[in-house]
C-alpha cells in the first residue's frame, strides 16, 4: 500500500534500495562464478549423493549420485544469480527480498560444491546431501523456536534479547531433567517454565520499572551463561548422570518418510520438529487472523490506542514475553535434545542469529521461518566445512547471518520496520 | 445522553489537574470546554473516558452513578471520543481500527473482516462520513484519518461524543465540515463535549461555553461572549488578541530559498523546489497544515537536514549545507519547532541554555576555558530582560513551564546579532500571555530591520504575524499572498488548491 503510494510520488527510496539488493546479488553472482567457478580447474568434479552414506538414515532408495565439473555448474550458478540481480535492478520487483534469498541459496550451493571438489582428475569424494539437510534442519528449527519467541515478545512491543539466555536455561534444566526422568515431556515442560520464568523477569523489570530492555536482556544472557558453566561444574562435572545427553528419538510418518532425500529432512525427526512446525502455523495464523493477534499488534504498534478501546497493554505484554520466553525454553531444549550433552557455551549465539533471522523475517513468522532456514544452512555449512578442502577459514561463513542482518538493518537491502512501540516503555498517562 | 460531572478532583503528585469541577452536559448539546494548555481539560476528558480515575467525585450517565476501570467500559456505556493525538494504529486498515477492541469474530476467534466492513459502511451512510474500510490509515489524509477516528467514536452506539481539540491539524474548511458534522450528530440527539483553546470555533458552534482555568471552572458563559471577553476568562486578566504592526521600510533581501529540494527522513521528496524571499524589515508567515513539508523546510535552513538541490542565501552569503554552527554564526536566529528536542538542553541550567549557540565563544569562554561569572551575569540579564519567571537562573531548564522555555530560546537567539531570525511554531502550547510576550518580540525584531520568517500551522497566528504569507502544500509553495487575504482564501491554499508555484 505505501509502496504503491511511493510510486506515485518521485519513486526514489524503493528504487534505490532495490537497486542496492540487485547490485550486491549481481556481485555474489560474479563472486560465485569466478572464484567458485572460472579459476576451478576443468577435471574437478563435484559428485552429490542422494542416497545417504551414514547408515543411520533409513534409506530405502536408491538414486545414485550426481556427478558434475564443478567450474562450468558454478559458472551457471553465479550467472543465474547476476541475472536475478539484473531482474531487480531493471524491474524492481515487489518481491526483492525473497529473490536475495534465493541468491544466498544458490551461494551456499555453489559454496557447497566448490567445497567438496574433487582434489584430483580421478579421485573421488561424495556428499551426502542428505546429511547436509538433515544437519542443516536440525539448526534451523532451534532458530526457529528462537525467531518466534522474538516474534511473540516484539510483536507486542518488547524486545527479547535474552533469547540466548533462554536457551541456555532449557537446555541446562532440559538435559538434567532428561537424564534423570528419562522423559522428553516432562525435559521439555521444565525447559518451557525455565525460558518462560526468565520471560517474566524480563517483563517484570521491563514493564514494572520500565528498565531498557535491552540491558536487561544482556543481563540474563550473562547471568546464565554464568550461571549454567557454574552449575555445570559444581553438578554436571561430578555427577555426569545428571547430563546424559539423550538424543530425542526419531518419529518417522508412515510412507512419507520414505521420500528420496526430503522424507529424512522433513517427516523423519523429532518431536520438537514437528512441533516447531505445528507453532509456526499457530502463531501465524494467530497473530494476523484472530482477535487476539490484531490486539497484540495493536499493542505492539500504538499502546495508546490498545489502552484507550479497554485492551490491558501491560497484561498483553506480560503473557506474551512469558509465552515467548517459554517458546525460547523449548528451543533449548530442543538443542539439547538433538545435539546431545549439555557444556557452557554450547548454544554458541544462535539466540542472536534468531534474532537476526527475526529482523531479517521483518518480524513476521513466515519470514522468521524462511531466514532460519537460510542461516540453519550457513550454520551448518559453517561448522562442517572443516572436512573438505576449503582454503578459506569457515568461520568466515559463521559471520554470514549477522553481515546479512547489518545490510538489513542498515536500510540497505529492504526497508525494516519494527513493531512501532517496539522496546519502548509504556506508560499510563 | 445527560452527562454529569460532579465535583471531579484529579491530583497528580502535590499538582490538582482538575479542582472539584462540576458540570452537565444536555441530551443533545454541543458544550465546550475552553481553557489554555494545562487547564486540566483534557485530564478532564480523560477522566470522563475511563483513562484516568478521579480521586474525587462522580460521573453520572442520565442520571446514575458510574465508575470505569477502563476506557473499555466508557465506551460500553455509550461514551466516545476523538483524542487529539489520535489513537489511531497507522499500519492497520480503517476496519481493523475501528472494530479493535471490540471485533466481530467467528469460530477459534478468529476476526470477521466481512462484518467488521459492512459495519463501516453502515456507520459511513448513518453519519455521512465516507471512509474506504480496507485503507491503510497511514496513507490517508489527516482530515480523512479524523473521519476515521470520529466514525471509531461514534461505532458503539456513543450517545456522548467527547472532542479533544480536533480542529488542530485541519484547514479552515475541514473545520467547517468538522463543525456541520458535530451540528447534525447534536440535532440527532448526541451530546457533544467539544474542548478547545480557540475562541473562533466556540463561538461559531457551542450551546454553552465552559471556561477553565487552572483545573478549576471559571464560569460558564453563552456563545454570544466576544471573543476579548473570552479571552480575558481565559486567562485571567484582558489580552490584546491582536499585536500592533507599523509599517516598516522594507529593505534588501535577508534570507532567500532558491529552488530547495530537502527529503524527509523516509528519503521522500518533502520540500519540491521551494522558492521564497524575505526581506530585511518584514516578517514572512509560512502557513501549512502540519506535515506539508515545513518542518524539514526549516530543518534545512538551520542547517541540520541534507539540501539535495537549490541554495539557501543569508545576508547575500551562500549557507546551503553549511554546519548548524557555522549557519548560527553567519547570524541566523533560529527558535525549532520542538523545543524539547532542539531547543534545549532540559537537564541543564538556564544559564547554561543560555549561552548553548555561544559557549566557546568570549566572554563566555577564554583560553578553551569556560566563564562562569559571565555566563552567569549574561542569564541574569537576560532574565529580567525577556521576563522569564524562574527560581533562579540555575535551576534547570525543565523547571520552567512551556511559557519560559520558550522565552529562554528566544531570548537567547535574539541576545546576538542576527542577520534573519527564524521561528517554528513559536507559541505551540503556550499560554495567551506568552503568546503576546513571544509575538511582541518577534515584530520588535522586524521592526529593528531584520528579516523573519515564522513557520506556523495556527492561521491566527500566520495572520497576525505576517506582512506576507506563504503557503505551504504537499511540499511546495502554492501561494504568496499578502496579509489582508481571507482565510478562507488562504484555507484553499492550504488544502492546495492554488496556483501551481
Amino acid at each position: 500500500m505505501s509502496v504503491a503510494l511511493e510510486a506515485s510520488r518521485v519513486t526514489t527510496p524503493h528504487d534505490r534500495r532495490t537497486t542496492t539488493i540487485g547490485a550486491i546479488m549481481i556481485g555474489l553472482g560474479l563472486f560465485i562464478a569466478v572464484v567458485f567457478g572460472l579459476v576451478v580447474p576443468s577435471w574437478a568434479h563435484s559428485q552429490l549423493t542422494f542416497d545417504p552414506i551414514n547408515t543411520a538414515v533409513h534409506a530405502p532408495w536408491h538414486l545414485g549420485a550426481l556427478t558434475v565439473e564443478t567450474r562450468w555448474t558454478d559458472t551457471l550458478l553465479g550467472l543465474v544469480a547476476v541475472a536475478l540481480g539484473v531482474e531487480v535492478v531493471l524491474r524492481h520487483p515487489r518481491r526483492a527480498m525473497s529473490r536475495f534469498g534465493a541468491t544466498s541459496i544458490l551461494f551456499l550451493l555453489a559454496l557447497l560444491l566448490w567445497a567438496s571438489r574433487t582434489s584430483g582428475p580421478a579421485t573421488v569424494n561424495f556428499v551426502d546431501l542428505t546429511a547436509v539437510l538433515v544437519g542443516s534442519s536440525s539448526l534451523a528449527m532451534v532458530l526457529i523456536y528462537g525467531s518466534l519467541s522474538g516474534v511473540l515478545c516484539e510483536r507486542a512491543g518488547v524486545v527479547n534479547i535474552a533469547i540466548e539466555g533462554q536457551f541456555i536455561a532449557g537446555a541446562f534444566l532440559g538435559s538434567m531433567i532428561e537424564s534423570v526422568t528419562n522423559n522428553f515431556w516432562l525435559a521439555t515442560l521444565a525447559g518451557a517454565l525455565a525460558g518462560a520464568f526468565f520471560g517474566w523477569i524480563l517483563a517484570f523489570l521491563a514493564l514494572r520499572y520500565m528498565s531498557d530492555q535491552i540491558i536487561v536482556g544482556v543481563v540474563i544472557v550473562t547471568l546464565l551463561a554464568a550461571l549454567s558453566s557454574y552449575l555445570n561444574l559444581q553438578v554436571l562435572t561430578p555427577y555426569p548422570q545428571f547430563n546424559l545427553g539423550n538424543l530425542a528419538p526419531n518419529l518417522a510418518i508412515p510412507l512419507l518418510y520414505k521420500i528420496p532425500v526430503l522424507g529424512p529432512v522433513l517427516f523423519n525427526q523429532t518431536g520438537f520438529f514437528y512441533f516447531a512446525i505445528v507453532l509456526i502455523a499457530v502463531i501465524s495464523f494467530g497473530l494476523f487472523r484472530t482477535r487476539w493477534g490484531l490486539r497484540v499488534r495493536a499493542v505492539g504498534e500504538h499502546p495508546k490506542a490498545a489502552e484507550s478501546v479497554g485492551i490491558n497493554v501491560v497484561a498483553t505484554r506480560y503473557r506474551n514475553v512469558i509465552m515467548g520466553g517459554a517458546v525460547a525454553g523449548i528451543g533449548g531444549v530442543s538443542f539439547m535434545a538433538t545435539q546431545g550433552q549439555f557444556q557452557p557455551g554450547y548454544t554458541s549465539g544462535f539466540g542472536y542469529i534468531a534474532l537476526a533471522a527475526l529482523i531479517f523475517g521483518r518480524w513476521t513468522p513466515s519470514g522468521a521461518v524462511v531466514a532460519s532456514v537460510l542461516f540453519g544452512i550457513s550454520s551448518y555449512l559453517a561448522g562442517n566445512l572443516q572436512g573438505y578442502s576449503v582454503p578459506i577459514p569457515t568461520e568466515i561463513l559463521g559471520m554470514f547471518p549477522y553481515l546479512i542482518t547489518i545490510a538489513v538493518v542498515a536500510g540497505l537491502i529492504g526497508r525494516v520496520r519494527p513493531p512501532a512501540a517496539d522496546g519502548v516503555p509504556y506508560q499510563r498517562s | 445522553m445527560r452527562v454529569e460531572l460532579r465535583e471531579i478532583t484529579k491530583r497528580f503528585g502535590s499538582f490538582t489537574a482538575n479542582d472539584s469541577i462540576s458540570l452537565t452536559v444536555e441530551p443533545g448539546q454541543i458544550h465546550c470546554l475552553l481553557g489554555e494548555n494545562g487547564a486540566g481539560k483534557s485530564t478532564l476528558m480523560n477522566v470522563v473516558f475511563g483513562l484516568l480515575h478521579p480521586d474525587h467525585g462522580e460521573i453520572l450517565l442520565d442520571g446514575e452513578p458510574v465508575r470505569f476501570a477502563n476506557s473499555g467500559e466508557a465506551v460500553r456505556r455509550g461514551i466516545g471520543m476523538v483524542h487529539q493525538h489520535f489513537m489511531l494504529v497507522p499500519v492497520f486498515s480503517v476496519a481493523e481500527n475501528v472494530v479493535l477492541g471490540f471485533e466481530p469474530t467467528k469460530s477459534l476467534n478468529r476476526l470477521d473482516h466481512d462484518k467488521a466492513r459492512r459495519e463501516i459502511r453502515e456507520l459511513s451512510e448513518r453519519y455521512g462520513l465516507d471512509v474506504d474500510p480496507d485503507a491503510v490509515v497511514e496513507t490517508l489524509p489527516v482530515g480523512i484519518q479524523q473521519r476515521v477516528e470520529i466514525l471509531k467514536a461514534l461505532s458503539h452506539d456513543a450517545r456522548l461524543l467527547i472532542l479533544d481539540e480536533p480542529t488542530a491539524v485541519l484547514t479552515p474548511q475541514e473545520i467547517d465540515a468538522l463543525m456541520g458534522i458535530m451540528r447534525s450528530l447534536a440535532a440527532a440527539g448526541t451530546s457533544i463535549l467539544f474542548i478547545t483553546h480557540k475562541l473562533k470555533e466556540v463561538r461559531a458552534v457551542a450551546d454553552v461555553i465552559t471556561v477553565i482555568r487552572q483545573g478549576r471552572v471559571i464560569d460558564s458563559v453563552s456563545p454570544e461572549t466576544s471573543e476579548p471577553d473570552l479571552a480575558a476568562l481565559m486567562v485571567g486578566r484582558s489580552v490584546s488578541l491582536t499585536v500592533a504592526k507599523d509599517a516598516v521600510e522594507v529593505g534588501g533581501s535577508s534570507l532567500e530559498l532558491r529552488d530547495v529540494v530537502v527529503r524527509d527522513d523516509r528519503g521522500l521528496v518533502a520540500v519540491d523546489h521551494v522558492s521564497l524571499s524575505v526581506r530585511e524589515g518584514e516578517i514572512v508567515a509560512l502557513a501549512g497544515v502540519q506535515g506539508n513539508g515545513q518542518t524539514e523546510l526549516a530543518e534545512a535552513i538551520a542547517g541540520m537536514r541534507h539540501v539535495e538541490s537549490g541554495q539557501i542565501v543569508l545576508g547575500g552569503r551562500d549557507i546551503t549545507n553549511r554546519s548548524p554552527r557555522e549557519i548560527l554564526d553567519e547570524g541566523l536566529g533560529h527558535v525549532p519547532e520542538d523545543r524539547h528536542r532542539d531547543g534545549l538542553v532540559l537537564s541543564m541550567s538556564i544559564s547554561d541554555n543560555l549561552v548553548l549557540n555561544t559557549p566557546r565563544r568570549a566572554p563566555f569562554a577564554r583560553r578553551g576555558t569556560r566563564q562562569l561569572s559571565a555566563v552567569a551575569d549574561n542569564a541574569r540579564d537576560l532574565v529580567q530582560r525577556f521576563d522569564i519567571r524562574t527560581t533562579g537562573i540555575d535551576a534547570s531548564a525543565s523547571s520552567l513551564s512551556g511559557g519560559n522555555q520558550q522565552k529562554v530560546i528566544v531570548a537567547r537567539e535574539l541576545s546576538r546579532p542576527l542577520v534573519a531570525f527564524m521561528a517554528s511554531q513559536p507559541t505551540r502550547g503556550l499560554d495567551v500571555g506568552s503568546i503576546e510576550y513571544v509575538h511582541r518580540q518577534i515584530v520588535a525584531e522586524r521592526n529593528a530591520g531584520r528579516g523573519v520568517l515564522i513557520i506556523s500551522s495556527e492561521l491566527d497566528e500566520v495572520l497576525a504575524l505576517g506582512d506576507r504569507i506563504a503557503v505551504m502544500y504537499a511540499g511546495r509553495i502554492t501561494g504568496v499572498v499578502d496579509s489582508s487575504t481571507s482565510r478562507e482564501d488562504i484555507g484553499l491554499l492550504m488544502a492546495g488548491a492554488g496556483r501551481e508555484h
